[in-house]
């Protein structure tokens, strides 16, 4: 059995942490909550640190954190209704771009594998893409009102310009741009949880997804692309995403989070039952109906809700946590 | 059931998940007299009873109108059901089997004039459905209405050629005010004739953005001011009397109809009293088993006298939802630079849906237009206005993608045809169209005979209207995680 190893735990917020999230190089993350503060985070010598704390940026609880690609740029989104972007061209970390648009809260935000392109969703049950379109300056691409409910977690495709979301709905949808017309498009709606859908991950080849939800269970999906092999139905020029395996019983309330480690292949879940749990899929698993191992339960996590996890993108098996009690964790998985 | 309204009303929304105490937001005013104790209320089969005065006197039930919904921050799309109730298509085969209706204010009237108002764009919709010509299509639909009871079909326009010149002449207006003032709020001026955005604006954007909508009614509330107040006169009959039905390529057209705005305390009634959609109108066919092909021939009304045109659909230059930032832009070329015979060049920005045509003069640009459809442009637009970014003096915003024609209530595409194609050939159609020119002999005689001529205190007071930012409220209780 692997164990979750306590590296370090950070108390730096007042109230709930909601996110955190790496850097790209792995070195530096940034975490926000209710405080609304973003808090950046450096390992010196053996501690991890607070090297920056940007404020005034927000007037309300801060959702979201999110590094762009290249690391130079942080978005955070906030139930003002704002998503801000950071950067330090000037020297240190500043404000140089909101992108206001949404009617009330904004629960996620997300960079596409580009860096060109920006997803944000909320309580007004829509998605916007906007592009970048010059320094600081950001266009909206799309407002896409596919959802009938509030929308809590956008991801995009690991390579590609595909965008999925989560709701409320109990759904997941994907979009694209149609080229057309430069809009993008609802692409498909993936139906399967019993209740509210909260977060989302891609794996590294973006074939398939792995979802987390109110019911308890998470889910992973395998798109099958029009010629598919398998046989299986694809209607028109989309790929059909079908549901090929449903992890329950193992999580005894809902599961806030889900994060697919890109270089290791590990899934790691956030669950309101305080407990972080690690899978692993089976050396023999079956890439149509696939199995996945609990490979390690760490109880008491945190003393209330883990509300994320996040993998370190260098794959060295760390792991962020960060929970309602204020608490921000990084944990070393020991095979 | 996902909402009918334009994406831009559906933003609008706050949620749908309603807590329990905030189902309706909207008090209500209940007459009562003061009692010592508080009032003993007793729930009976019919209805509630008010019993604390000894004897059992029934409750008013309480019902929220439109207008109500119209002018509260909450919900919006609940007030779907409210609308339902009064601009349905089965409200209107009632009011044509009874010859009754009961107005927003909840009055019964008795209806002598039962006039129909067809707009181009939803005609073109079921010409395309039903693959009639634009021609039969209208003299079906005529037909159709007629054999359902309408007195009157009429085409619309006049009201789009008294839209258009009203328009262009507030801008002229517009444009002298901002060089007097550069400070003040007077460009761009934004088309105002999409109720979807309207209804946005006054929602979201409230006063930072009204100053610049143009107070030019749209063609709709000023074929309600004609039909109310001029026609009923010529027709001997009182406004209330008549029963106003307007043929619209979007449901965002209902709303417009309900705003208090247009309702008219005089004439007791509202301009436009029903507002029927294309898919509407489709599903009324579907539902007696006819194709609009079965219906009886019939033909428009003539019912301005010997200077009107003949009678049908006109199109008009520029684009799909009447034309707008062309027919400003060239008379404003012409009366403010002497520019006459302008060719108009569109360059798409950053995607088709949002256009845009300058004028030079002297290698100096002096007039900047745009057309911006859909609500994706409509936020970059907003977003530059409120970085003091915009270049434009005019802008023809739609809430749909490609505009009017692309209406929200617009015949769906059948099974394997794609949205896009289905706009294209309904853009071809319209292009299609005798094209129309607002300065009319009809337009100038109902100026100087109805409205006591261009720019008099009563063409303003008929042919214009206002916009009312609408307060947030935000409630705790709206919170969710």
């Amino acid at each position: 059995m692997a164990r979750l190893e306590l590296v370090q735990s950070l108390n730096g917020h007042k109230g709930i942490v909601w996110n955190v999230s790496w850097h790209p190089q792995g070195k530096i993350f940034a975490s926000c909550g209710e405080d609304k503060t973003i808090k950046l985070w450096s390992n010196e010598g053996q501690e991890w640190i607070i090297k920056t704390v940007l404020v005034d940026g927000h007037q309300r609880t801060i959702r979201e954190v999110a590094w762009s690609p290249c690391g130079n740029f942080l978005a955070s989104a906030s139930f003002d209704a704002t998503t801000a972007i950071w950067d330090k061209k000037s020297g240190q970390f500043e404000c140089n771009a909101t992108l206001e648009g949404h009617e009330n809260e904004v629960k996620s935000v997300a960079w596409s594998s580009s860096g060109q392109l920006l997803a944000t969703c909320g309580r007004d049950k829509s998605v916007w893409v906007w592009e970048v379109a010059g320094e600081d300056e950001y266009e909206c691409e799309s407002v896409l009102n596919a959802h009938n409910q509030d929308v809590k977690k956008v991801a995009w495709h690991p390579t590609s310009d595909v965008l999925a979301s989560a709701s409320y709905d109990n759904t997941v949808k994907m979009y694209k741009e149609d080229p057309a017309d430069n809009d993008w498009t609802c692409i498909a709606t993936l139906q399967s949880h019993e209740s509210t859908v909260w977060s989302l991950a891609f794996d590294k080849t973006g074939e398939r997804l792995a979802t987390c939800s109110d019911d308890r269970t998470v889910k992973i999906w395998k798109e099958y692309k029009p010629d598919n092999q398998e046989g299986v139905i694809v209607t028109g020029r989309e790929s059909t995403w079908k549901c090929v395996c449903t992890l329950s019983g193992f999580h005894t309330r809902c599961i806030y989070d889900i994060a697919w480690c890109h270089k290791t292949g590990l899934l790691a879940t956030a669950c309101g039952d305080d407990i972080i749990r690690i899978f692993k899929e089976s050396e023999d698993s079956d890439p149509n109906a696939p199995t996945f191992e609990l490979i390690c339960t760490k109880l008491d996590a945190h003393s209330q809700d883990v509300n994320c996890v996040t993998w370190n993108p260098i794959g060295n098996q760390e792991l962020l946590s960060c929970s309602d009690n204020g608490e921000i964790k990084i944990w070393k998985l020991m095979e | 059931m996902a909402s009918r309204f334009s994406g831009a009303l559906q933003l609008t929304d706050l949620d749908d998940f309603i807590t329990p105490s905030q189902e309706c937001i909207k008090p209500v005013k209940i007459e009562k007299t003061k009692t010592k104790t508080g009032a003993k209320i007793k729930i009976g089969d019919d209805g509630y009873f008010d019993i604390s005065s000894g004897k059992e006197q029934k409750l008013q039930k309480v019902e929220i109108t439109l207008a109500d919904c119209l002018a509260c921050s909450g919900c919006i799309t609940s007030a779907e059901s409210v609308l339902v109730t009064r601009q349905s298509q089965e409200e209107l085969l009632r009011v044509f089997s009874e010859r009754k209706y009961t107005d927003n204010k909840g009055v019964t009237k008795n209806v002598s004039l039962v006039v129909i108002s067809l707009s181009p764009q939803p005609l073109l919709s079921l010409a395309t459905r039903y693959k009639l010509s634009p021609e039969d299509a209208t003299s079906k639909l005529a037909g159709y209405f007629k054999s359902l009871g309408a007195d009157l079909v009429l085409d619309m326009t006049i009201a789009e050629d008294l839209s258009l010149l009203e328009a262009q002449q507030e801008f002229l207006q517009r444009y002298q005010d901002q060089q007097n003032d550069p400070t003040s709020k007077n460009l761009p001026m934004l088309a105002s004739s999409c109720p979807g955005f309207v209804c946005y604006a006054e929602k979201t954007h409230g006063n930072f953005i009204l100053p610049y909508i143009s107070t030019t009614k749209s063609p709709q509330q000023i074929m309600g001011s004609l039909v109310k107040q001029y026609l009923s006169k010529t027709k001997e009959v009182t406004p209330g009397e008549v029963y106003h039905v307007t043929f619209m390529p979007c449901y965002d057209k209902k709303l417009e109809a309900s705003r208090e705005d247009f309702y008219s305390e005089m004439l007791n009634c509202h301009d436009v009293d029903c507002v029927i959609t294309a898919i509407e109108v489709e599903q009324m066919l579907g539902n007696s088993n006819m194709s609009l092909s079965d219906a009886p021939a019939g033909s428009l009304d003539a019912a301005w006298g010997a200077d009107e045109g003949p009678p049908g659909p006109r199109g008009r230059a520029g684009s799909g939802s009447g034309g707008y930032a062309d027919h400003i832009f060239v008379h404003a070329a012409q009366q403010l630079f002497g520019e006459s015979n302008v060719q108009l060049v569109y360059r798409n920005l950053r995607n088709p849906d949002f256009r845009e045509v300058t004028l030079e003069k002297d290698g100096k640009e002096v007039l900047r237009f745009a057309i911006a459809n859909g609500f994706r442009n409509i936020q970059n637009l907003v977003q530059k206005l409120k970085r003091g970014k915009s270049p434009y003096h005019y802008v023809e915003v739609m809430a749909c993608p490609s505009g009017c024609l692309n209406g929200g209530a617009q015949v769906r595409p059948v099974t394997g045809e794609s949205g896009r194609e289905l706009v294209l050939q309904l853009e071809a159609m319209y292009a299609a169209l005798p094209r129309a020119s607002p300065d009319t002999r009809l337009a100038k005689r109902l100026y100087s005979e109805w409205l006591d001529g261009k720019d008099s205190d009563k063409a303003k007071a008929i042919l214009h209207t206002g916009y009312h930012a609408v307060e947030k409220s935000d409630i705790a209780l709206n919170i969710k995680w």
